[in-house]
């Protein structure tokens, strides 16, 4: 036989048998491990090394810088107190079950839809328990761990002047408390001759309090510049101009004397009485010399205290440290119905206490027919920085309490889905199909909660009353909007696709022109024009309440993306499925309703859930036609006057709710696609 | 030696009668004047080359492509423009697919009955009772519960004939298929196949597989560039063809 290798003149290939079995070794050191992967991803060129410094450079300096701000000095108050708002908006309180049922039920469909398309794992289950254990355990250990912030308030009659302004400490000053808890009054002795101490003084002082922080901080600041336009002089860098212009601002600057020369800060002695706030009654006094004298009571009942105080002789001032005195938020709440219990009705003044939201109604202490003042955040603003473990007792400690019922019972809504899902399937599904009961309720549920939905929240005739809909807003009324806009878009947007790929030309023409119009136009001018041209259909439909008209509006947008959405699912089905159907007979409705269209639908559902989700954050427009929903929310909270300028803290909330929550629907929908039922359908035949 | 152009059939009266049948793809003349009588019971394999429009022909028998000249009588109907017509030839014929075509979305016992109950109204329990009997008939009978993408390319294609069976067609065509198989499971589709031509069914069978060609065709036609170009028993065809161009084509495949 001749071969190509005779012309090349090759030695003949020898046979090999290999009888060995070489011995399994690990791989060297550097070739795995937490060490090679930095190595290979993080330093393998200088250039990479380069960025990787820099970048963890710039990403660890922003960390910090935030959280600094963050702890130290944000205001989450603009939060704690308006979570409500946030989510609810101004619903009515009467109908409030009717959303919260409707929550727990949503809830517990996700947790069907595990049992019945997915699986929890022990880990997911593991950090939810976890997650409602900590809401519930962390208060009561940060409270009984971690000092409660103290409060400083001022006392004296000589006036307190830093800069152009002067306050006189008020004689009194009212706080609420709860039965059983200890105020304990001293002075602060460790502030008495220190400016320095003095103006890092953080928390809760009355507007006197920080009058002498600031008065501290200034003279500090001054002698600062002082020294440092000395240092400049004193070298020979500056030109002529720039000399001559330090010497006028240095004779301008004069330090001013120390706090204790100017005030004599507690060298007097100090009366300090605690009222009752309703009777004036006595409940305890002492007078304050020294570091050690303290008075401490005990309080009889929840209700308003009056904390008095003055200085003997009037001379000098004092820096009294108070514990147990926790500045308030004042907050008028309007009832619409007399409610049981407090027998009152109409717009009511609200107390709520920082630390605790502990809340009181009752009337606010007056004398000479003048309401007392009190620590309020107006007042202080919480100025000063605040240490880790005040912001972990003033911030996260009220707001893990305030939120721990609702995830309590969010999770256990979830599991009783899950398990209750699954005892379903035990007990009624086939060996065969061993998820088929789940299955069934779980797919019922979706299908009936968006009318549930609007059902519960609008009201449904004399059944259940109807809602005001300018009352709508917050998180419940950006979800509304979405929901309803996919949802009632759905059928449109279908028949739209099927009319693009109509071989009709009319009903072609039509769709596309539908659908290339609606997606070359913004949100916004079609909200308007939902708004301006609704009425122009019919009369009558003026009426129509604005969130109607602006989710019509959505659902004309949505429909148009959807549409394509959908068409795109269509395209990608192979023509054969089409072929095998029309070969066994069945007519083109048939073949569209029951091979094409939910071949096309799963093909598309992610791009749906997109979908979903871009709706959820751009339903933020209807802003501009008047409606509140989550992001409105945030603006109309920080014209509050209680929350004025925290738009920083308002809108770091929003955007840390919006991207947890798009993040979580984004990823449970993942899950769910990658599992069971989906898992099949995806493979290819 | 056979007549190239007017075939009667081997028994009993043609089931599917074809006169000068034509058909265009734009400018291109893909069917030319087929002329070719199919007799009930009978099992005819097409072959050809590939582009030669064994295809195109065998789907303009159930209207998937449409003919723009000549005949196509089925079953004593003809195939026109009229809807109901071509409704009921289509109950009447089965398909098999060289891709399966079977529906992923559904489980392989209603990829069976979604015909017999939406095109013949049965119901459901005769629908399932019928699709069981069919599964088993194809060796398959414990897949019903799966989807089409759990099971294997020559099990997917015998739940697809199953499928087809379902409507109890009178006849029945196969557009290759064996060709997306793996070797090894060629054969369990080709012994679905010849059980079937056995029992009796009318079939038209485009393949390659000359083995079973020779083996059950009672007539086999040699399609090339839109024309019958020859035809004949298997004996005929595969020991005394004649034309140049069949036996160019057997000499390449054998
Ligand atoms: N829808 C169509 N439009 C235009 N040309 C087509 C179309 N379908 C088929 N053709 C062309 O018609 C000719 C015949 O196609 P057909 O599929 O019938 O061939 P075939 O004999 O089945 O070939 P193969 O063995 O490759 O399947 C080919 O040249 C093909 O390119
Ligand atoms: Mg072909």
């Amino acid at each position: 036989m001749t071969t190509l290798n005779d012309s090349r003149n090759l030695p003949q290939a020898e046979p090999v048998v290999n009888f060995d079995e070489p011995p399994v070794k690990p791989p060297p050191l550097l070739a795995v491990g937490p060490l090679a992967w930095v190595q290979k991803n993080l330093f393998s060129t200088p250039l990479d090394a380069l960025l990787t410094i820099v970048g963890v450079t710039l990403v660890i300096g922003a960390i910090t810088g935030f959280l600094g701000w963050a702890i130290g000095q944000a205001n989450w108050l603009a939060i704690n107190f308006n979570l409500r708002l946030f989510f609810l908006g101004r619903f009515e309180p009467e109908a409030e079950w009717r959303v919260t049922l409707l929550v727990l039920l949503v809830a517990f469909t996700i947790g069907l839809s595990f049992a019945a398309w997915a699986r929890l794992t022990r880990g997911v289950m593991l950090v939810l328990v976890l997650l409602v254990a900590l809401t519930f355990g962390l208060p009561p250990l940060f409270r009984a761990a971690l000092p409660v912030p103290a409060t400083y308030v001022a006392a004296g009659e000589v006036g307190i002047a830093s800069g152009a302004d002067t306050i006189t400490p008020q004689p009194q000053l009212a706080f609420i408390a709860r039965a059983g808890e200890t105020v304990t009054v001293r002075l602060a002795d460790s502030f008495s001759g220190d400016d320095a101490s003095l103006s890092g003084l953080s928390g809760f002082a009355d507007d006197a309090a920080n009058q002498l922080r600031n008065a501290a901080a200034r003279r500090l600041e001054t002698s600062a510049r002082i020294d440092e336009i000395t240092r400049l002089l004193a070298g020979d860098l500056l030109t002529s101009n720039q000399r001559a212009q330090l010497e006028e601002d240095l004779a301008e600057l004069s330090v001013p004397d120390a706090i204790t020369d100017t005030y004599a800060l507690n060298d007097a002695s100090v009366q300090v009485r605690i009222l009752r706030g309703t009777t004036g009654e006595e409940i305890g006094a002492a007078t304050l010399e020294g570091s050690t004298a303290s008075l401490s009571v005990t309080l009889p009942e929840d209700g308003w205290y009056i904390l008095d105080k003055g200085v003997d002789g009037g001379a000098g001032n004092a820096l009294l440290r108070a514990d147990g005195v926790f500045p308030l938020l004042e907050r008028t709440v309007t009832r619409a119905a007399d409610e049981a219990g407090t027998g009152r009705s109409g717009s009511i003044a609200q107390y709520a206490r920082l630390t605790d939201s502990f809340t009181t109604e009752e009337v606010r202490p007056t004398a000479d027919g003048r309401n007392l003042p009190m620590a309020t955040i107006i007042d202080t603003q919480l100025r000063g920085t605040r240490s880790f473990s005040e912001y972990l007792s003033l911030f996260v400690a009220p707001f893990l309490g305030q939120v721990n019922t609702a995830v309590l019972a969010l999770v256990v809504a979830m599991f009783a889905g899950y398990f209750g899902g699954q005892a379903l399937d035990r007990m009624r599904s086939p060996a065969n199909a061993p998820r088929r009961a789940s299955g069934r309720l779980v797919a019922w549920l979706w299908i009936v909660l968006p009318v549930l939905m609007f059902v519960f929240v609008y009201g449904l005739g004399s059944i259940l009353p109807l809602t005001d809909t300018r009352r709508w807003g917050g998180l419940m009324l950006t979800i509304m909007l979405a929901a309803v806009g996919i949802i009632a878009s759905f059928p449109l947007g279908v028949l739209l696709a099927l009319g693009r790929r109509s071989s009709l030309p009319i009903v072609s023409l039509f769709s596309t022109l539908y659908i290339e119009f609606v997606r070359g136009v913004p949100l916004i001018t079609v909200l308007f024009m939902a708004q301006l041209l609704v009425p122009l259909v019919n009369p009558t439909l003026a009426e129509l309440p604005n969130v109607f008209r602006a989710m019509i509006g959505i659902i004309l947008f949505s429909a148009a993306y959807l549409a394509e959405n959908v068409r795109g699912g269509l395209q990608s089905i192979p023509p054969g499925q089409e072929e095998a159907a029309r070969a066994l007979g069945l007519n083109g409705l048939q073949v569209t309703l029951q091979i094409t269209l939910p071949q096309a639908l799963r093909a598309v559902l992610p791009a749906l859930v997109g979908q979903f989700i871009s709706l959820f954050k751009d339903t933020s427009l209807v802003a501009i036609v008047g409606l509140l929903d989550f992001s409105a929310m945030g603006e109309l909270i920080v014209t509050q006057t209680e929350f004025l300028g925290l738009r920083r803290e308002v809108y770091i909330f929003l955007i840390v709710f919006y991207f947890a929550f798009t993040y979580s629907i984004a990823s449970v929908s993942r899950r769910i696609e990658a599992s069971g039922a989906g898992k099949a359908l995806a493979r290819k035949i | 030696m056979p007549d190239t152009n007017q075939v009667t059939a081997s028994n009993g009266e043609p089931i599917i009668i074809c006169r000068d049948v034509n058909k265009w793809f734009g400018e291109f003349h893909v069917l030319r004047d087929i002329s070719v009588d199919v007799a009930q019971q009978e099992v005819v394999v097409v072959i050809g080359p590939s582009g030669s429009g064994k295809s195109t022909f065998i789907r303009c028998i159930n209207r998937l492509e449409e003919h723009q000249a000549g005949q196509i009588i089925v079953d004593g109907i003809e195939l026109g423009n009229d809807v109901r017509n071509i409704a009921a030839i289509r109950r009447e014929i089965g398909m098999v697919f060289q891709q399966f075509n079977l529906f992923p979305h559904k489980t392989v016992l209603e990829n069976i009955t979604l015909a017999p109950t939406k095109v013949r109204g049965w119901p459901r329990e005769k629908a399932e009772a019928k699709a069981k009997e069919l599964l088993e008939r194809v060796g398959i009978p414990e897949q019903a519960a799966k989807y089409p993408g759990q099971l294997s390319g020559g099990q997917q294609q015998r739940v697809a004939i199953a499928r087809a069976l379902a409507m109890e067609p009178k006849i029945m065509l196969f557009d290759e298929p064996t060709s997306a198989l793996d070797p090894e499971m060629i054969k369990e589709v080709l012994d679905v196949m010849k059980e079937l031509a056995r029992s009796g069914m009318t079939m038209l069978v485009v393949t390659h597989e000359m083995g079973f060609a020779r083996e059950v065709a009672d007539r086999i036609l040699f399609f090339d560039q839109g024309r019958i170009v020859e035809q004949g028993t298997p004996t005929y065809f595969f020991e005394s063809a004649q034309h140049p161009r069949t036996k160019l084509f057997l000499s390449q495949i054998l």
